[in-house]
């Protein structure tokens, strides 16, 4: 059942996806109900990630929308990471709406997309988070189960 | 639509007929109805969220958790309404409200107001076995009673095979189908419920090759292929009209260059279609006339001799033409006046019915006068015989009175002598009868 609730609620996006998304974010891949990619673009003139297109990659657990999809920026040839103080240079985002506190069953990918776009666009340093190289280097975890610590919120 | 105005089909149990489909789709799936009239229908789960709707839904009227409209709505003490089972989960998750995140429990949940669920009960959406479209509401009623493509058990069931399979609705009234038959094809043995699917789509010789036109064509649909095949033999499209040419189907089109009815037949055509519209335009005319012509009658009869004495089968008569006829719909001026003439017809029934109660007062009171009068003369005639006997009788009683006093007058002495002398019969008795027929007479006397 709990299966089925996810599939159908992302079956229902995917439908409202296929049919209009908000300039700047477009589906690359939605083959399954458990991975999805999608590319978003920083629409205004910040000079850190202008003309750069960035992959993210969603996985859907079955609790879905119940539980937060995992969405991390994916590094492909064309497809860098994006410079932010919470992204880690291997993609993995500390965003609280990303988390168990900060995630609402009423959020969608979509404004999941919206969401990473404002938090690109309001950004103006051009640095890797604290501690980068040694949580790239050790993180084995998932990005689900690291707990985040919620600590600035000027960006 | 109101379910109770409704008349339930045959096998329709006369409880439980308005079930709501919230309420039954907890009961388990393959629960029954003990009513045996109904013990083919199987109880049906719609899942709500899987239907696709005619349109697009409110946005308004949508879950914000499942994206889908919403089922069995709650509404939150900060105003956001989602499906129960929706906020149920999210709240076993975190106990804030998706939408604002302000604290929330399971206690703070309402049922929505009314509007909302009647909202989503109104909302058209397409069954999930036979794809029509039907208030959401009425789903689960429509798929548990009248759907044709959804399961039910099969007839057999009822019988002393005790069939116990399933199938679609509109094989249910052909008895139960699960006996083994042979496809008239392949001759593979199969049940005959599964004859029609197998004949369509599984069986290996179900193609064939019409002889004439070479196409490849479904066995079973032979028959409908016959009035389409381009090789078969037909006639003209005019020979209606009198055209006996008749060829292969695909060279009709030839021949209709050349056919000599070219031009009278579209002209037959047209005015077949105008005879047509002509006929229909007179039978509603010749109706509405009919309609007139007994209103025209209903209307003289109501006024012709208004005082003539009641009849009371030509009433009734009268007020049964006139109820359908006052449910005609007529257009609003006309309506009021006919109404209104109606009105007077009645006003001069009830003038005639007051007449004709008059009347019969009249008569009866005549009737009773009649009668009375021979009473009345009767006891007029006994109370004077009475008076006369009374008279009599004071008459005797003086008689004896002054009888007695003479005899007292005179003494005991002369008692015996003075006997013979009156000769009265009652001169003999004893003193003691003699009081005692004093005390009756006097008894009578005040009596009368």
């Amino acid at each position: 059942m709990a299966t089925s609730f996810a599939t159908k609620r992302l079956s229902k996006e995917l439908n409202k996806i296929n049919g209009q998304l908000p300039p700047g974010i477009s589906l690359v891949k939605a083959d399954d109900f458990q991975e999805w990619q999608l590319d978003i673009k920083v629409l205004d003139n910040n000079p850190i990630y202008l003309n750069q297109t960035y992959r993210l990659m969603f996985k859907f657990s079955s609790s879905y929308p119940i539980e937060p999809p995992e969405v991390t920026f994916l590094a492909c040839p064309d497809r860098p990471i994006p410079m932010h103080p919470h992204i880690y240079s291997n993609g993995i985002i500390c965003l609280d709406l990303l988390g168990m506190q900060g995630w609402s069953p009423v959020q969608n990918v979509e404004s999941i997309c919206m969401s990473l776009q404002s938090m690109l666009t309001g950004n103006t340093k051009n640095e890797r988070p604290e501690g980068d190289q040694q949580f790239v280097a050790n993180n084995r975890r998932r990005p689900r189960d690291i707990d985040f610590y919620y600590h600035d919120n000027t960006v | 639509m109101s379910l109770q105005g409704h008349n339930p089909p045959p096998n329709t149990p006369s409880s439980d007929y308005s079930l709501s489909p919230r309420v039954s789709r907890r009961q388990p799936r393959t629960q029954m109805s003990t009513d045996r009239a109904a013990n083919l229908n199987i109880s049906h789960t719609v899942d709500l969220r899987a239907l696709v709707y005619v349109g697009t839904v409110d946005q308004n009227l949508i879950c914000a958790i499942c994206r889908c409209a919403l089922v069995d709505p709650v509404t939150t003490h900060c105003g956001h309404t989602f499906c129960q089972s929706c906020i149920d989960d999210a709240l076993s998750h975190s106990q804030l409200c998706p939408v604002d995140r302000s604290w929330l429990s399971l206690a703070d949940l309402k049922p929505s107001p009314r509007i909302i669920v009647n909202q989503l009960d109104d909302l058209k959406a397409k069954c999930p076995s036979c794809s029509i479209a039907y208030a959401r509401s009425m789903l689960q009623n429509h798929l548990e009673r009248y759907c044709k493509e959804a399961l039910v058990f099969c007839a057999g069931k009822n019988t002393e095979q005790g069939c116990e399979e399933t199938v679609k609705r509109r094989f249910s009234d052909k008895g139960c189908l699960h006996y083994t038959t042979e496809c008239p094809d392949c001759q593979e043995s199969l049940l005959m419920v599964e004859l029609e699917d197998h004949r369509e789509k599984l069986c290996d010789q179900r193609n064939r090759h019409c002889e004439r036109c070479g196409a490849e064509l479904l066995r079973c649909k032979e028959s409908d292929h016959e009035t389409e095949c381009p090789d078969a033999i037909a006639c003209c499209k005019w020979a209606e009209y009198g055209c006996e040419h008749e060829a292969k189907r695909r060279e009709l089109p030839l021949h209709l260059d050349e056919c000599s009815f070219k031009l009278v037949g579209p002209m037959a055509e047209i005015l077949k279609k105008e005879i047509n519209t002509l006929r229909s335009e007179v039978r509603t005319l010749t109706e509405t006339n009919q309609l007139q012509e007994r209103r025209i009658k209903f209307l003289e009869n109501g006024f012709r001799d208004p005082y003539r004495p009641l009849d009371y089968s030509d009433f009734s008569d009268q007020t049964l033409s006139a109820i359908p006829e006052a449910g005609n719909p007529e257009p609003l001026s006309a309506g009021s006046e006919y109404l209104l003439s109606l009105l007077e017809a009645q006003e001069s029934k009830m003038s005639q019915l007051s007449a004709a109660m008059t009347e019969n007062e009249a008569k009866q009171t005549t009737l009773l006068f009649n009668e009375t009068i021979p009473i009345k003369n009767e006891l007029a005639e006994i109370r004077s015989m009475q008076q006369t006997t009374s008279m009599h009788v004071r008459w005797l009683l003086r008689f004896r009175l002054q009888d007695n006093h003479r005899r007292l007058g005179t003494g005991p002495g002369s008692n015996g002598g003075s006997d013979g002398a009156t000769g009265g019969g009652s001169s003999n008795d004893s003193p003691l009868p003699r009081r005692l027929s004093d005390g009756l007479s006097r008894d009578i006397i005040t009596k009368l």
